[in-house]
């Protein structure tokens, strides 16, 4: 099968999380990665040992899922023959993608000015923290970038500590906004024979995934800033509720037809038909009333027996899972959110997140996962770059590659 | 200054944020977007306030307005279809093959159209015509429970539909650039249910590897953080809260220790190992105490002057206020024409040449009908008023 990025060439000289995943989306649809590491260690995410206190286990999955597809050179991009070897890709290639601090690029000559004048039709693409007009110089990972946003602190209930979305939550999202940039500067590209650079920040893209209520923030409603409590929320009908298992989200319009199906559901409790709650406008203004004795009849049961009757009824609604039921969802495996991939380092298969973007004539695919350090250096040297074996082994004795 | 999808017109037929802001979004890069909306609209009392919502997921696009009920309406959105070289859509599958647009019919009018659709659950297996609503997809996704202190019910963020808007977008344009090379058009799926997992990335890829662990599926106290000095959260004097993302502690504890007044050599927190594992529970009580003693804004400026990396958790006034935010065109300063000058959403990424732009707030319905079915389908004036006079538009 063909692949829609075949042909696609991305110098990816990105650590830890943000630019590898931006990476990893063109990788997984054909683009030809080759990942530039320091010769030293490579990636940092290569020695994530633990996480939450969990050893990893026998694979490094931090690193090797976001870099599958991928190949590797180790170069010491601060000797000038490093660079120039750099240079020589930067020729063969159609998009050169960091996330390493702008000054430290700039300091290995590895500006867009130094690279374009070598290759105009390059895309150029940064990730910056803070987004490239800005005057913040401070370091910037997911967590202290998401803090800034507000997104973190309108989440949980009154009073609580602010929520963080996850560990590399807002990474993700820098990554397939930094992904979606650069096949947009590629089409431009193929169109008009032109590169250009580009920057997805984590502050920009962190701020875009707050739209909903950024938005509204903006247009005057301050509440959307803050946090709001499950017990207040103002249709009763689309909310969470606690059983005596887990919780389960119902999410229906506040409509008499939906709340009779409810009420179906829950066995036509005498405490829900009652005038107060009669009409959508009466449950909107009994909502802490009405939520309050919904919650009551859900406490009563486990969430299976719940959900049965929710579904019977036609109420849509989901018990809030947790990792352990999700890696056993059917759904997931057959739509190929997850995938089995072999695994070289322990010489297995293992279980990977997948592709969550089709694409029916060109799907993506995981032909391997992170690749070793290094491991493409002399061949890439060889085959794409014309270097010859004296002239190799001369750059391995200044120290250029290992 | 270019506009990079100025050859690409893109039908959209959605009803929810999501899909409607990728709409949006390849819009700001210059797509024609011909919105569809259906007739008769349902009745809406103007509010006399901003519909700041349309005004982000809809900005730069056309509105055609057609009615669905008469053959002569369905034939007209079928041809608006055959000239699109996009359908983005969160439409049920059968409603879109009710309408005939549904792939294999859009595909046999146009044989190399895109045709992208945000779905709950994903193209296969039992679940794949179960409403497309975030929070269900959500809830199934295994993130919520871990998310907030514990005993604390489970939270829904909303950070999985924005997953979807840019995946939808990203597939869209990877199949415009197949498209291009080939000739070759296709379909593009994205659901909320893959995008959720994305949103919870690293947490669930840990759980798939380990396949087992308390600290992956339930809340972890913020006074229980397996490292003190990395995604954890302490109050400030003033209520405000700090946060902190400091994984390897030996390169930041001489500074960090500093701006906190612990001896750099206290023997209980001189190494990695006491500050992550031995002691960790020690330093979490340090820090919580120590962090009370000032007022956010002192822990910023110390931050700040040593380089630490952490920073202050702040509401929405901060990025509203940041000049940093619209120097970056992140949120744009507008001029509109009922409400005067606003504040809106801008756009995430920045591209040197050809920049994405606002050349049109949300359009009133059916505000584009004459002229979009003019230009892209050569009808005439005449054959334009006769469909209006029958109800077919407006």
């Amino acid at each position: 099968m063909s692949k829609a990025l075949e042909g696609v060439r991305v110098i990816d000289l990105t650590v830890w999380f943000q630019g590898p995943v931006s990476a990893q989306y063109l990788a997984d649809f054909g683009a030809d990665v080759i990942k530039v590491e320091r010769p030293q260690g490579g990636d940092q995410g290569r020695g994530v040992r633990s996480i939450k206190s969990l050893e990893v286990g026998d694979w490094n999955q931090y690193f090797l899922v976001i870099n599958r597809n991928k190949k590797s050179m180790a170069i010491d991009l601060k000797k000038p023959e490093g660079q120039e070897i750099l240079y020589r890709l930067v020729e063969k290639s159609d998009v050169f993608l960091s996330n390493l601090a702008p000054e430290m690029l700039a300091g290995w000559n590895l500006t867009y000015e130094k690279l374009s004048a070598i290759n105009p039709k390059l895309v150029y693409a940064t990730n910056t923290g803070y987004g490239k007009f800005s005057k913040v110089t401070k370091p910037s990972f997911d967590m202290t970038v998401q803090a800034l946003t507000g997104v973190m602190a309108r989440l949980g209930e009154p009073g609580q500590p602010p929520i963080y979305l996850g560990m590399g939550s807002g990474d993700a999202y820098g990554g397939i906004m930094s992904a979606l940039g650069i096949v947009l500067a590629l089409y431009e590209c193929r169109r008009t024979g032109k590169g250009q650079s580009l920057d997805a920040s984590l502050y920009g893209a962190q701020l875009y995934l707050a739209a909903p209520q950024l938005q509204a923030y903006l247009a005057g409603n301050e509440s959307s800033a803050l946090q709001h409590s499950r017990r207040e929320v103002e249709n009763p009908l689309w909310n969470l509720y606690p059983t005596s298992g887990k919780w389960i989200y119902i999410c229906e319009p506040n409509e008499d037809g939906r709340f009779a199906a409810l009420r179906r559901a829950l066995g036509e409790p005498a405490a829900l038909a009652v005038p107060a709650f009669a009409t959508a406008a009466q449950r909107r203004t009994n909502n802490e009333a009405l939520i309050a004795t919904i919650e009551a009849q859900t406490l009563k049961q486990g969430h299976e027996t719940l959900m049965a009757a929710l579904r019977a009824a036609g109420v849509v609604a989901s018990p809030v899972n947790n990792f352990a039921d999700v890696v056993r969802d059917a759904q997931a495996w057959q739509n190929q959110y997850f995938m089995k991939a072999y695994c070289e380092e322990v010489q297995r298969e293992v279980d990977i997140r997948g592709l969550p973007v089709r694409l029916s004539k060109t799907p993506g695919e995981v032909r391997s996962l992170g690749p070793q350090l290094g491991q493409d250096t002399e061949i890439l040297m060889m085959d794409l770059l014309g270097y010859e074996w004296e002239q190799i082994e001369a750059l391995k004795a200044k120290g250029a590659i290992p | 200054m270019g506009r990079i999808l100025e050859d690409v017109t893109v039908l959209d037929l959605t009803r929810q944020f999501p899909a409607a802001l990728s709409a949006a979004f390849l819009g700001d890069f210059g797509a024609r977007i011909i919105r569809l909306d259906l007739l008769p609209t349902a009745p809406s009392a103007p509010t006399g306030r901003w519909n700041h919502e349309a005004d982000l997921i809809h900005r730069n696009k056309l509105s055609v307005a057609i009615n669905p009920s008469t053959p002569r309406g369905r034939e007209v959105i079928r041809s608006l279809a055959a000239k699109a070289d996009v359908i983005v859509t969160d439409w049920q599958r059968d409603e879109l093959a009710a309408m005939a647009l549904d792939y294999a019919a859009a595909s046999a009018a146009r044989a190399d159209i895109i045709h992208a659709r945000l779905s709950g659950f994903g193209p296969e297996g039992p679940d794949q015509d179960l409403p497309a609503i975030d929070e269900l997809a959500a809830a199934r996704t295994g993130a919520m429970p871990m998310l907030p202190q514990p005993g604390q019910p489970p939270v829904y963020t909303g950070a999985g539909a924005m997953h979807a808007m840019g995946q939808l977008a990203f597939g869209i344009v990877t199949a415009l650039l197949h498209r291009l090379q080939t000739g070759e058009g296709q379909q593009v799926d994205v659901s909320l249910f893959g995008a959720n997992m994305y949103g919870s990335a690293l947490d669930l890829q840990a759980f798939l590897a380990i396949g087992h662990g308390d600290r992956l599926l339930n809340p972890i106290s913020r006074l229980d953080v397996s490292n003190p000095m990395s995604g954890s959260v302490y109050m400030s004097a003033d209520g405000r809260w700090v946060t902190l993302t400091m994984p390897d502690t030996d390169r930041w504890w001489p500074a960090f220790s500093g701006i906190l007044g612990i001896p750099q050599d206290d023997a209980r927190f001189d190494t990695h190992e006491k500050r992550t594992a031995v002691n960790r529970l020690a330093l979490i009580g340090e820090l919580e105490e120590r962090f009370r003693r000032e007022p956010a804004d002192h822990w910023r400026r110390q931050f700040q002057e040593k380089q630490l990396s952490a920073d202050i958790i702040e509401r929405f006034d901060f990025p509203a206020n940041d000049p940093g935010v619209y120097a970056n065109r992140y949120i744009i300063d507008l001029e509109h024409p009922s409400f005067g000058k606003v504040k809106s959403l801008g756009f995430p990424v920045w591209v040197s040449d050809s920049p994405a732009r606002l050349e049109r707030l949300a359009p009133c319905v059916g505000q584009h009908t004459d002229q979009v079915l003019h230009e892209l389908l050569g009808l005439s004036r005449q054959s334009i008023h006769e469909l209006a006079d029958a109800g077919v538009l407006s």
